[in-house]
């Protein structure tokens, strides 16, 4: 009874589809405010109605598939990349008793779901025959590769100083103090994260002004609802990755619980939001520079840096 | 099972989409009506950059003849149901354009448009008014004036 | 002015004669000499070529080509005329594209309406008009309009056909085991608007590109013909709409030179202040879609939000937030009223409160800098070598700008000096606007006050000064008139008939036109990733592109 409820409600697919509703609701209006307008405001209160219309629209449209693509693999990829996605969030510790499936090797299969997920997007805009969808996802392929080497660098940085992979024994863990030493490789985290999520200054893969929208070219209705769940709950995933692994997770002022998560999980996506008001869009050869000159040195220096940490503070234990 | 059935349809009228795509000078105050004092996005239009996810193919003013194919072959991408606003007096029979070598005069005898919005260019407000009325026909349940006829269907494009 | 008169003595003229303080107006007797001509004009200083324009005298049978040479830097220029015959076979002449790389599509442009032959010039294909009118030359007088619109459905077939056709040589031409590939960039991509690129690439970098123009062609050189002179307006600001009212000026400024008409004092002052709102409404969204193009649209929302305020002005004036119509030969076509100012004001306090957060956040932000600052460098030579000019011309530090060149309306009372960058980059064009915008700022306060204070002193009558009569008919003549426009120079070139209701000829100038003659140039080699940061920083405007 209890697997079913978190498979259905908590944290399974109504969660997930509640979280998209919400998150998307949350990124126009966040967005809005920082345009100088109001966003979405006449259905239903502060117009919460709004995403959830334009994601039930989306799932009850027409889905066109284009000529001369493998019907198969074109609607696929979308339900895969949403069950892929989906996964990483059964290993999440929301609350100190739900997790779906406790593991030792928590962290692992974290940054190994999330890391697969652009691939399955690459598979996307290969099979949409499509120049612009193609070009899209030879992007995310490039991006993801160099992305992902700084973004496993740092989400080793908690495990290394905690000596465990083990998600909830991390944020057991986790003080003050360790906040402080992992702060580097928080904002390590964070700016790969921006690449992993293609947002600004990293939203090459599905650059409007250059090549349409990338993958998600050719994809309409049922299909491209799929991808936009699946995007928004990866969001959730690499958010919650980023809250467990650094700002230690459920753990409150007062109390711990799932509300203080969501609101850690919320001011990354406000600082994500900040960032893409703010930042035009980098080229492909910038990012790879970016990405291999400063990224990944920098990855490596702060594992030492929490080596060092780890033998000054916690007496190399 | 009406109800929900009732529901999507709702939903459907409530989210409109456009796609991204001119083909006159009212895209100017279509662009203003997206900006911070008229704000479209309260009432949930947003723009998409592919037709492919729209729901409306706005006609923002003059057609060309050189744009017309482009424009037909635009609406053939954008999937069921879909609407068609016009905006302009070019949309409706050429504007002050109407001696113009290259204007199309009847570019909605081609491909029917639901609602005219009227002006050179209309105002934002206009604008804005003109896509809640294709809220109201879609709650009634009105099909798209394109679907049900027009040149548009013999043509190449 | 003394030196060009000297050399241009040298060859067999019909007249040579000043015109306008900076202008030299020469007819040259045979066309033959034509390339003679324009290369003694390039060794003297004159490096560019505005534009190339035709007209059709049917009853004289004689094409009148006219050649407008133009000295930037040193206030003098050349307008030079020439008859060609006007059979098909022998309707041709010189291109003189080998010397001035600037008239390749002005050329081009008058192939596909007047179907003048251009002897010499490399890839003399038809640009702008679309596929039912290749060969047909529809700017000559005697083209049949209503035979060809007869089957409009036959002649849109013809189009699609076209596209399809050269979709179908694509797929022949290319190997299908190399990564080439030709890629539609328009005319529906989010942002390209109403132009298609066709860009030939090979993965994501470029090999060529080719623009195909005309997406938004009205016809409007030809659509004026059709209306009388103050009809014309509504034709001529749909030039562009993003700065309507300077092209009107240009307008009004020629069919007054014709009709020998002196507009009041007040009237001139109320053009300085209309313009340089237009520019700055303009001017901001070009800002906007600087940024737009590399994906961030906060710029763009807020520049609108300002413009909103510039716009309220106009709109109380005119009673119409773009499309005013608010200048016509004569004068300014409505009254001033004191709450008007108001509005202004409000607009310009807008702008004051705003510009510091628009400068730290985005005129100085490091990441558009690390993109824009090595991108699309346009060199001194370049831009007298394609005669660009206005904004492309002054961030790339020619000083040029016809607003101190040739003071026109009440520009010659307003101190102003022009603002110039130094490398020419997509940045500095970026910089450019925005310090254009502040200088327009600047210009209105001054020309603001300065109408209060005769407002105050009784020496304007903002009710009754503002129109005086132009007469219905004009008689024979020709004039030519530049403004700066938003984007750069318009030159607008019209010819009467004797008591004629309408223009027999107007020929509009406009500076997208060399702008996208560019983009080939500076796109060749680069990656997709630079299109539309490129192509956003050359400021063009589809509008002004076809006309």
């Amino acid at each position: 009874m209890q697997t079913l409820f978190n498979i259905v409600v908590f944290p399974g697919i109504l969660y997930i589809l509640a979280w998209t509703v919400l998150l998307f609701w949350f990124f126009r209006k966040f967005m809005a405010a920082l345009h100088k307008r109001v966003g979405p405001s006449f259905n239903g209160p502060m117009g919460t109605y709004q995403t959830l219309f334009d994601l039930s629209k989306l799932l009850t449209k027409e889905s066109i598939t284009p000529k001369g693509v493998n019907p198969y693999l074109f609607s696929l990829m979308p339900l895969l990349a949403l069950s892929i996605a989906i996964l990483p969030t059964a290993l999440i510790p929301w609350t100190p008793d739900i997790t779906v499936a406790k593991s030792s090797y928590g962290l692992l299969g974290l940054v190994v779901l999330i890391g697969i997920e652009p691939f399955i997007l690459f598979l996307t805009g290969f099979g949409s025959n499509n120049k612009y969808s193609f070009l899209g996802g030879i992007r995310i392929l490039t991006q993801m590769i160099s992305m992902e080497t700084s973004f496993f660098l740092a989400a080793l940085s908690p495990a290394i100083l905690f000596s465990t992979l083990n998600l909830n024994s991390i944020i057991q863990q986790s003080s003050w103090l360790s906040f402080a030493i992992l702060l580097p490789g928080f904002v390590l985290y964070f700016i790969a994260l921006l690449g992993l999520l293609e947002q600004p200054p990293f939203n090459i893969p599905d650059a409007e002004q250059e090549i349409v929208y990338g993958f998600y070219t050719e994809y309409s209705g049922t299909n491209y609802f799929l991808l936009k769940v699946s995007e928004f709950s990866e969001f959730m995933a690499v958010f919650a990755g980023a809250v467990t692994l650094f700002l230690g997770g459920y753990k409150g002022l007062f109390f711990d619980g799932f509300s203080f998560l969501f609101a850690k999980m919320l001011i990354v996506a406000m600082i994500m939001m900040a960032i893409r008001a703010s930042t035009p869009r980098i080229t492909m050869k910038q990012m790879l520079m970016f990405s291999w000159k400063y990224l990944v040195p920098l990855s490596l220096v702060n594992i030492a840096w929490i080596m060092i940490a780890k033998i000054l503070f916690f007496g190399g234990m | 099972m009406l109800k929900i059935l009732d529901f999507f349809d709702y939903a459907k009228s409530e989210s409109l989409w456009m796609a991204h795509f001119c083909t006159g000078c009212c895209s100017l105050e279509m662009a203003a009506a997206m900006g911070p004092r008229y704000d479209w996005e309260r009432y949930g239009y947003m723009p998409t950059p592919t037709p492919r996810q729209a729901d409306i193919l706005i006609i923002t003013g003059l057609v060309t003849k050189k744009m017309l194919p482009a424009l037909l072959r635009t609406y053939a991408q954008i999937p069921e149901p879909k609407y068609i606003l016009a905006l302009g007096a070019c949309s409706f029979d050429g504007g002050p354009y109407n001696d113009s070598l290259a204007v199309i005069k009847n570019p909605t005898e081609i491909l029917p448009a639901d609602v005219f919005v009227a002006g050179c260019p209309p105002k934002p407000e206009a604008i804005i008014n003109g896509m809640e009325e294709i809220k109201q026909k879609m709650k009634k349940g009105v099909p798209s004036a394109a679907s049900q006829g027009g040149l548009w269907k013999e043509m190449k494009f | 002015m003394d030196t060009l008169k000297e050399i241009l003595s040298s060859f067999e003229s019909e007249y040579i004669e000043n015109y306008k303080p900076t202008w030299l107006k020469v007819k040259i007797a045979h066309s033959a000499d034509l390339l003679q001509v324009a290369k003694a004009l390039k060794e003297s200083g004159l490096k560019t070529i505005s534009t190339v324009s035709a007209t059709d005298f049917i009853e004289d049978n004689r094409i009148e080509m006219n050649y407008f040479f133009e000295d930037m830097l040193n206030r003098r220029n050349c307008w030079l005329k020439c008859d060609i015959s006007r059979e098909l076979e022998n309707c041709k002449i010189d291109s003189i594209t080998p010397l001035f790389k600037g008239a390749s599509w002005h050329e081009r442009e008058t192939f596909s309406m007047f179907g003048v032959k251009f002897t010499g010039h490399d890839d003399l294909r038809p640009i702008i008009i679309s596929q039912d009118y290749y060969g047909k030359n529809p700017f000559r007088k005697d083209f049949d309009w209503d035979t060809h619109e007869a089957n409009t459905v036959e002649n849109i077939n013809l189009i699609a056909d076209s596209f399809k056709r050269e979709e179908a040589e694509n797929e022949k031409n290319i190997d299908p085991n190399s990564s080439e590939t030709v890629l539609n960039w328009g005319p529906t991509h989010p942002a390209s608007g109403p132009i298609r690129l066709k860009v030939h690439c090979d993965g994501e970098d470029i090999i060529g590109i080719d623009p195909d123009i005309g997406f938004v062609w009205r016809a409007l050189e030809h659509l004026v013909t059709k209306k009388d002179f103050v009809g014309a307006i509504v034709a001529v600001e749909r030039l562009c709409f993003m700065d309507n009212i300077n092209s009107m000026l240009s307008y009004a400024q020629a069919v007054e030179e014709i009709a020998d008409v002196q507009i009041t004092e007040f009237a001139k002052w109320m053009r300085v202040i209309l313009g340089e709102v237009a520019r700055i409404s303009s001017h901001m969204m070009g800002m906007g879609g600087f940024y737009n193009a590399m994906g961030l649209h906060t710029v763009a929302m807020w520049n609108m939000d300002m413009r909103e305020f510039f716009l309220d002005f106009l709109e109380s004036y005119s009673g119409a937030r773009i499309a005013t119509a608010s200048i016509e030969p004569g004068g300014v076509r409505y009254p001033l009223q004191k709450e008007m100012l108001v509005e202004l004001q409000a607009a310009l306090d807008k702008f004051d409160n705003t510009k510091e957060d628009i400068r730290a956040i985005f005129v100085k932000n490091p990441t558009m800098r690390l993109r824009a600052s090595k991108l699309g460098f346009i060199t001194e030579d370049e831009v007298h070598d394609y005669a660009l000019c206005g904004v492309v011309a002054r961030a790339s530090g020619v000083k040029t700008d016809i607003r101190i060149d040739e003071p026109y309306a009440a520009y010659d009372k307003i101190k102003m000096d022009y603002v110039t960058q130094e490398n020419g980059s997509s940045q500095d064009r970026l910089i450019q606007l925005f310090q254009e915008i502040e200088q327009s700022v600047d210009i209105i306060k001054q020309a603001k006050e300065h109408v209060e204070q005769k407002i105050q002193s009784k020496e304007f009558n903002p009710i009754k000064d503002h129109m005086v009569k132009v007469p219905k008919k004009l008689p024979k003549g020709e004039a030519i008139s530049r403004v700066e426009w938003a984007r750069g120079e318009v030159l607008m070139h019209l010819v009467t008939d004797e008591k004629a209701k309408s223009p027999y000829r107007l020929k509009m100038k406009a500076p997208s036109f060399n702008n996208t003659m560019m983009l080939n140039h500076l796109l060749k080699g680069k990656t997709l990733s630079d299109i539309p940061l490129v192509f956003g920083s050359l400021y063009i405007c589809q509008g002004d592109l076809d006309r």
